[in-house]
């Protein structure tokens, strides 16, 4: 009904308050980061209460800016410590608008700040999402699959943490950087992959997550100092996984292994772009995991025209990336490229031992893997039995479905009208849908 | 055609919405907008200043004056939007879609009485 040119620019809102709690941050102090948040929250109030009966402004976020500026001065009189202040708000007022020489820092000093190793994980990653990206709390709370009373807390001692340790609002010092930078990109691999795992109810939020991670990645680019080989690698890697999320459902939300996917649903420009940092990664001297990650991505992102995948430059990547980064995690995703290359039996025999891994417990993908790779050895009950195990695992939903549906398949009874459904057929498969450490 | 006031009454925000959230507030009441103002209907709106107001009366000929607003918070008129239709039908057919009847408040239309100024 309406035209395009009667929307707001998507993500107006959260993206103004990202800009806007950063610049005021930089004025009032890391240690206000509350203040500066509450001064933005009432600019985009004020414009909820305003814009339905005055209409739209033309420039949205020039007004949000002007109206920021105007409350934040308002604070900062009232504040007698703050008043000397008032003065660095000037900057801010100059252009009434984005796009102010010196915003970019901001962010990037905020990103620094909510990712800092002084910080928790979890609060790194619940700070990052609120303050930089503009986030709510109920929307953090169901990206990440948890209660929002359990993020306002992480929020509430991650600022607490900012105070108690003065943590300090600017771009690390060169000495620092690499270390600090460091922080930063594991908050966006744990936020991109927070994000691409399925999880039906909050699907929306949840590629939300992945676009927020790579759009911070790219954020980092822009930046000579934080322009490393690492985070073309890491942006490669978000890139070449979120090409797939398109295809990574079908119609009804079910999830859809990648040998099932549409390719024609791949996002060429994501898989293009994606290819374009992985080049530009290469330049660096140090591999990294996300370097290496970034090349197995490469390897399914390669087969949009439909070629094969080439699973044994796949198994030598996950042999390279368990060096690096020897986790359970990557060695269950080594051993399902193991099956690829040499057979099921192989896959099994090196899932064995992982089982009794501590970290893995619970880890419904490994029953779901080893499910299967029994399938397709022929071994129907025993498939049967890890789909059910997994199942009661997993935790969302399309997962879950998956996983009967998986189990479904073996039973006679659901021979009928699955089109794809024939059970144990020898035809080799892909590993299961999994996290991008794949 | 006629002049009609639509009041927004008591559709106040709720408080700790995220920003994605407010943004979708406005989309909604742009298209609506848009749509009316698309078809020609749209004469204006405003936003009234919600924290201050003053209610004047006389006594015994001489005004005294209190603070307002004069009703109940969950009465407040937070705006209003002034449109021209041909009838309430037709006004209450512009509204089905309304944003403000997703809220907690109510929607009031009045019809301007043009008495005496129109043939």
């Amino acid at each position: 009904m309406t035209e395009p040119s009667a929307s707001l620019p998507e993500h107006l809102f959260r993206h103004v308050a990202g800009r806007l709690v950063a610049t005021l941050t930089r004025v009032v102090g890391p240690a206000r980061l509350d203040l500066a948040e509450e001064v933005v929250q009432e600019a985009l109030v004020k414009a909820v209460e305003a814009w339905p009966y005055q209409g739209v402004p033309e420039n949205p976020a020039g007004w949000l800016y002007a109206v920021a500026r105007h409350r934040a001065l308002d604070r900062l009189r009232r504040e007698a410590v703050l008043r000397r202040k008032v003065a660095a708000l000037g900057p801010l007022v100059a252009e009434h608008a984005p796009g102010r020489p010196g915003e970019h820092d901001d962010q990037l000093a905020m990103i620094f700040l909510c990712c800092h190793p002084a910080l928790s994980q979890a609060g790194r990653m619940a700070l990052t999402l609120k303050a930089v990206g503009g986030f709510g709390v109920d929307e953090i709370a169901a990206a990440l699959l948890t209660r929002p009373a359990a993020i306002a807390q992480q929020l509430v001692r991650a600022k607490r943490r900012i105070r108690a340790r003065a943590l300090r609002f600017e771009l690390p010092a060169a000495a620092d950087l690499s270390e600090r930078l460091e922080s930063v990109l594991e908050v966006l691999y744990l936020l991109f992959t927070e994000g691409y795992q399925a999880h039906q109810g909050e699907r929306l939020t949840r590629a939300a997550l992945c676009e927020e991670a790579v759009r911070l990645g790219r954020l980092l680019l822009e930046s000579p100092a934080t322009r490393r080989p690492a985070v073309h690698a890491l942006l490669a890697l978000m890139l070449l996984q979120s090409s797939r999320l398109p295809a990574r459902t079908d119609a009804a939300g079910d999830v859809l292994r990648l040998d099932e996917q549409d390719r024609s649903r791949w996002s060429r420009g994501a898989i293009q772009e994606g290819f374009e940092h992985l080049e530009r990664a290469a330049t660096g001297d140090r591999v990294t995991a996300y370097h290496v990650e970034a090349a197995i991505a490469a390897c399914h992102a390669a087969t949009v025209d439909g070629g094969a995948t080439d699973w044994t430059r796949v198994l030598a990547l996950y042999d390279e990336l368990l060096v690096i980064k020897p986790s359970p995690v990557v060695a269950l995703n080594r051993a399902l490229a193991l099956a690829m290359v040499e057979g099921p039996r192989a896959g099994i025999r090196t899932l064995g031992p992982l089982t009794r891994h501590r970290a893995l417990r619970g880890y419904h993908l490994l029953p779901a893997a080893l499910g299967a790779l029994w399938q397709r050895a022929g071994d129907e009950a025993r498939a049967a039995r890890c789909y059910r195990t997994a199942e009661r695992q997993a935790a969302s939903e399309p997962t879950r479905r998956f996983l009967a549906a998986q189990a479904a398949r073996l039973r006679p009874a659901s021979r009928s009208g699955r089109p794809r459904g024939a059970a144990g057929r020898a035809r080799p498969r892909g590993p299961v849908s999994r996290p991008p450490a794949s | 055609m006629g002049k009609f006031l639509i009041l927004s009454r008591g559709n106040a925000l709720t408080p700790g919405m995220s920003p994605a959230e407010m943004q979708r507030i406005i989309q909604k009441y742009r298209d609506w907008t848009e749509g009316v103002a698309r078809a020609g209907r749209l004469l204006g709106g405003e936003k009234l200043r919600a924290d201050e107001g003053r209610v004047v009366r006389g006594r015994q000929g001489r005004p005294v004056i209190t603070d307002g607003p004069y009703t109940e918070s969950k009465e407040i008129v937070g705006g209003f939007w002034l449109i021209e239709a041909a009838s309430y039908d037709e006004v209450l057919g512009m509204m089905k879609d309304h944003p403000g009847l997703e809220g907690p408040g109510a929607l009031e239309v009045r019809q301007i009485d043009e008495l005496g100024r129109r043939d």
